[in-house]
C-alpha cells in the first residue's frame, strides 16, 4: 500500500495501481481522452500529464502510465501541468473541426469541457484546418465523423479487449490517421458495437438511431432495467424533459425514449450494454393494446373485471400461464391472487429472434425474458401444461392461442396490439414497464429497480391492480 | 385573552411629496371640473366618430387587424425571417441555440440529415414559432452562430380567437426576399465564408 502525495494530499494507493486510478480513487480528478478504467492505458492522448517533485528537480509524465511509488509527490495543478493542458489542447483543436452548433455530443462533449476548463483561448493556428471525411459508415448503426475524431483509439480498445470483435484499428499516421473497419471483419457483427458511442470523448463517433434526435440538454435519464434478456443490465432511458415538451412537434416526441445508454452498475453490466438494449424503443414503443374487451367489443375496465371474476368462479380446471416479463411487484400480486386457485406455469414471453446472437461469455443469456428466475421461484418450473383446463389465464405474450384446449374459456393480459387480444373471452391491456415502477431479478439474484418515464395510456391498466381486483373471488377455494 | 402582544407599531405618517397636488376652490366645487373632464373626452370622442363616419384619415383609434400601422423604427424587433442560402435553402443548421435562449420556449425544430451535403448535413425539416408567447426580446437573433434568423420591423400581425392559431412555420419564415440587405449582402455570395475557428 504504498502512500503518495497529490497536490500534498496524502493518498493510499492500491499496489500495482497508476498514479490516474489512484487519484481518481480519492476523488481527484486528473484530465485525459485515451484512459478509461474499463480499458488498458494507450497513453496517446497525453493530458493526464502531472508533474512529479523529485530531489534533482522532478520531472513531468502521464498519470494513467505512471505506477503509484511510496513517497510519490503528484503536482495535478501547477503551472507547469496548466501549461502543458493548454498546449495538447491546442494541438487537438488545430484540425477539430468545432462543429458542435451540429454535434451530437455537444453537451456531454469531454473536449468541450476541457476547452472551458483548461485552454478557453481561441485557435492560434493560421493555416488551414485538414479535411478529412464526414459521415463514414463503420456499420449499419454508427457514422464516423473523421474530423471530429482525436485519436484517443478508445473504441479500437474497446473492440480488441471488451468485445472482442477486433472490427476497428487505425490506418495511417500523424494528422492523416483514421479510424476505419478492419477489411476481413465488420462491426455489424459486433452486438456490442454501440458502446463506442458512448465511450468516444468527442463527436466522431455517432449512432445512426440518435443522430439529430435532440439535443443532450433536452433529454433527461430515468433508471430503468433492459428486459432484453435475463441478464437485466442497468439502463438509462433518456426522454425529453417536461420543460422542453413540445407543443407544434410531435406530442409522442414528449414522450419517447430518445435514447438507451447503460447506467454502470459493477455487480450486473459494468459499463456496457449491448445492441439489443439500445434498440429498446423497438420492444417497448410497438402499438398498444388500447381498451379491455370482452370478446373483441370494447367496454369499461369494471365490466370486463366483473365477467372475468364470474369466469374464474365459474372454472372448475383454471390454467395461469405467468409471464416472465412480470417485475417482483407484479408476480407477487399474481401468486396471491391466482395461486390458491390457479394452476400456475411460467411461460416465455420472448424466445431468440433469427439473426439473434442467443448467448455469450460476456453479457448477452439465452433467455430473452427478464424476470424468469423470479417467476420460476414463486411458481415453479414445470412445462406448460393444458390437459383438462377450462379456463387459460395468459399474462403477456409468447402464446399461441390454437393450444387453447377446445371450449375452454380465455383471459388475455398483454400490453401490445396483437389479434389474439379480440379473441379472447377477457382482454386488458397492461402497463409497460415504462409506466410503472418495479424491480426484476436477474439471473444471478441481482435484483435492480426500473421507474416510469411516462404515464399509462388511458384504458389500460396495471397488471398489480388487476390481480387486486381478481383476487377477492379466486380467492374463495373452489 | 393573553394573546401575544404585538409590538407598537410607529404611528403613520403620510409622506411629504414634492408636487403634492393642491386643489383650488373650483376642484373643490367638484361639478365643475367633472363637467369639463366629460367635455373633453365626449369632444375627442365625437372628433373620431366625425372622421370615421366620414371615411377621413387621421381617427386617434387603429381598427386593428384592418388597419395597421406601417411606421414602425427600423429596428423595431418584429416577426422573424429565416434567412437563405443562395440556393434557397436555409441557413439555419437546426443547432436549437434560439431554442435553448429562448426565454418564453416558444421555438420548436426538427432537425434533418442530410448526409449529401458534408458542410451542412443538419438541416431544420420543421421550424416552429409560437406567436402567442413569443416576448420579441432578440434573444434568438444574438444567439444564432449562422445568421440564420432575424427579425423583421413588421409585426406578425396574428390575430386569432385560438391561441394555437398563431403558430409560423419555415414555409412563412422563409418568404422574405429582400432585393437589398444593408447588414449583409442578399442572397450572401457563392463561396463565401463557411469555415469556423475554434
Amino acid at each position: 500500500m504504498p502512500e503518495i502525495f497529490v497536490d500534498g494530499v496524502a493518498i493510499e494507493a492500491k499496489d500495482g495501481q497508476t498514479v490516474m486510478e489512484a487519484a481518481r480513487d480519492a476523488g481527484i480528478y486528473i484530465p485525459g481522452f485515451c484512459w478509461h478504467p474499463q480499458l488498458s492505458v494507450a497513453g496517446n492522448c497525453r493530458l493526464c500529464m502531472v508533474e512529479v517533485e523529485g530531489d534533482t528537480g522532478g520531472w513531468m509524465d502521464i498519470a494513467c502510465n505512471m505506477p503509484a511509488t511510496r513517497g510519490m509527490k503528484v503536482l495535478t495543478q501547477s503551472p507547469k501541468v496548466k501549461e502543458r493542458r493548454k498546449t495538447m489542447l491546442e494541438m487537438v483543436l488545430l484540425n477539430h473541426p468545432v462543429d458542435c452548433g451540429v454535434c451530437d455530443k455537444a453537451g456531454e462533449c469531454m473536449l468541450q469541457d476541457y476547452h472551458y476548463e483548461h485552454n478557453g483561448a481561441a485557435s492560434v493556428a493560421t493555416v488551414a484546418k485538414h479535411r478529412t471525411t464526414k459521415f463514414h459508415e463503420l456499420s449499419k448503426r454508427i457514422v464516423l465523423d473523421n474530423e471530429r475524431c482525436v485519436l484517443c483509439s478508445r473504441c479500437v480498445r474497446f473492440t480488441k479487449e471488451v468485445s472482442k470483435s477486433h472490427a476497428l484499428g487505425i490506418l495511417d499516421r500523424g494528422d492523416h490517421s483514421l479510424v476505419r473497419c478492419d477489411e476481413k471483419r465488420s462491426l455489424d457483427d459486433d452486438p456490442y458495437s454501440d458502446n463506442v458511442v458512448d465511450l468516444c470523448p468527442v463527436g466522431a463517433l455517432l449512432s445512426r438511431r440518435f443522430l439529430y434526435k435532440s439535443r443532450v440538454w433536452y433529454l433527461q435519464p430515468t433508471p430503468s432495467v433492459c428486459p432484453g434478456c435475463e441478464r437485466g443490465c442497468t439502463v438509462d432511458l433518456w426522454h425529453r424533459k417536461a420543460e422542453w415538451k413540445f407543443n407544434a412537434l410531435d406530442p409522442r416526441q414528449n414522450v419517447a425514449i430518445e435514447r438507451v445508454t447503460p447506467r454502470e452498475n459493477p455487480a450486473v453490466n459494468g459499463p456496457w450494454i449491448c445492441n439489443k438494449a439500445r434498440d429498446l424503443p423497438d420492444l417497448l414503443e410497438r402499438p398498444r393494446g388500447g381498451a379491455p374487451m370482452l370478446k373483441g367489443a370494447r367496454v369499461p375496465l369494471a365490466e370486463a373485471a366483473g365477467a372475468a371474476r364470474r369466469m374464474i368462479d365459474a372454472a372448475s380446471s383454471p390454467v395461469a400461464l405467468i409471464s416472465s416479463w412480470g417485475s417482483n411487484e407484479e408476480l407477487a400480486a399474481a401468486r396471491d391472487a391466482l395461486g390458491p386457485r390457479f394452476r400456475c406455469f411460467v411461460k416465455a414471453d420472448h424466445v431468440p429472434q433469427p439473426g439473434e446472437r442467443v448467448g455469450d461469455d460476456f453479457l448477452i443469456r439465452p433467455d430473452k425474458n427478464p424476470n424468469g428466475k423470479r417467476a420460476r421461484e414463486l411458481f415453479g418450473t414445470a412445462p406448460v401444461s393444458l390437459d383438462g383446463a377450462d379456463l387459460v389465464l395468459v399474462w403477456g405474450e409468447g402464446f399461441d392461442f390454437a393450444d387453447v384446449p377446445r371450449g375452454a374459456k380465455s383471459i388475455l393480459l398483454n400490453a401490445f396490439l396483437a389479434p389474439e387480444n379480440g379473441h379472447a373471452d377477457a382482454y386488458f391491456p397492461t402497463t409497460l414497464q415504462t409506466e410503472r415502477a418495479g424491480h426484476y431479478t436477474n439471473f444471478a439474484g441481482v435484483v435492480s429497480a426500473f421507474a416510469p418515464i411516462r404515464r399509462a395510456p388511458a384504458g389500460s391498466v396495471d397488471a398489480e391492480a388487476l390481480f387486486g381486483m381478481l383476487a377477492a373471488v379466486a380467492r374463495v377455494p373452489a | 385573552m393573553s394573546a401575544a402582544r404585538r409590538p407598537a407599531r410607529a404611528p403613520y405618517v403620510r409622506k411629504a411629496y414634492w408636487n403634492e397636488p393642491a386643489m383650488g376652490f373650483w376642484e373643490r366645487a367638484y361639478l365643475f371640473e367633472i363637467l369639463r373632464g366629460l367635455a373633453i373626452t365626449g369632444g375627442v370622442f365625437l372628433r373620431n366618430m366625425g372622421k370615421w363616419v366620414t371615411g377621413r384619415k387621421g381617427a386617434l383609434t387603429t381598427y386593428y387587424p384592418e388597419e395597421t400601422r406601417r411606421d414602425y423604427a427600423r429596428n423595431n424587433r418584429g416577426k422573424h425571417v429565416l434567412t437563405q442560402r443562395p440556393d434557397g435553402r436555409p441557413q439555419c443548421v437546426a443547432c436549437n441555440m434560439c431554442a435553448t435562449v429562448c426565454p418564453a420556449k416558444v421555438i420548436e425544430i426538427e432537425a434533418g440529415f442530410d448526409p449529401a451535403d458534408a458542410e451542412h448535413p443538419k438541416y431544420p425539416v420543421r421550424f416552429e414559432i409560437d406567436y402567442s408567447r413569443c416576448v420579441f426580446c432578440g434573444l434568438c437573433v444574438e444567439a444564432c452562430p449562422e445568421d440564420a434568423i432575424r427579425m423583421d420591423k413588421t409585426v406578425p400581425d396574428l390575430p386569432s380567437p385560438d391561441r394555437l392559431q398563431m403558430w409560423l412555420g419555415k414555409e412563412e419564415l422563409l418568404a422574405w426576399k429582400p432585393e437589398r440587405d444593408v447588414a449583409k449582402p442578399y442572397p450572401p455570395a457563392p463561396g463565401g465564408h463557411e469555415g469556423t475557428t475554434p
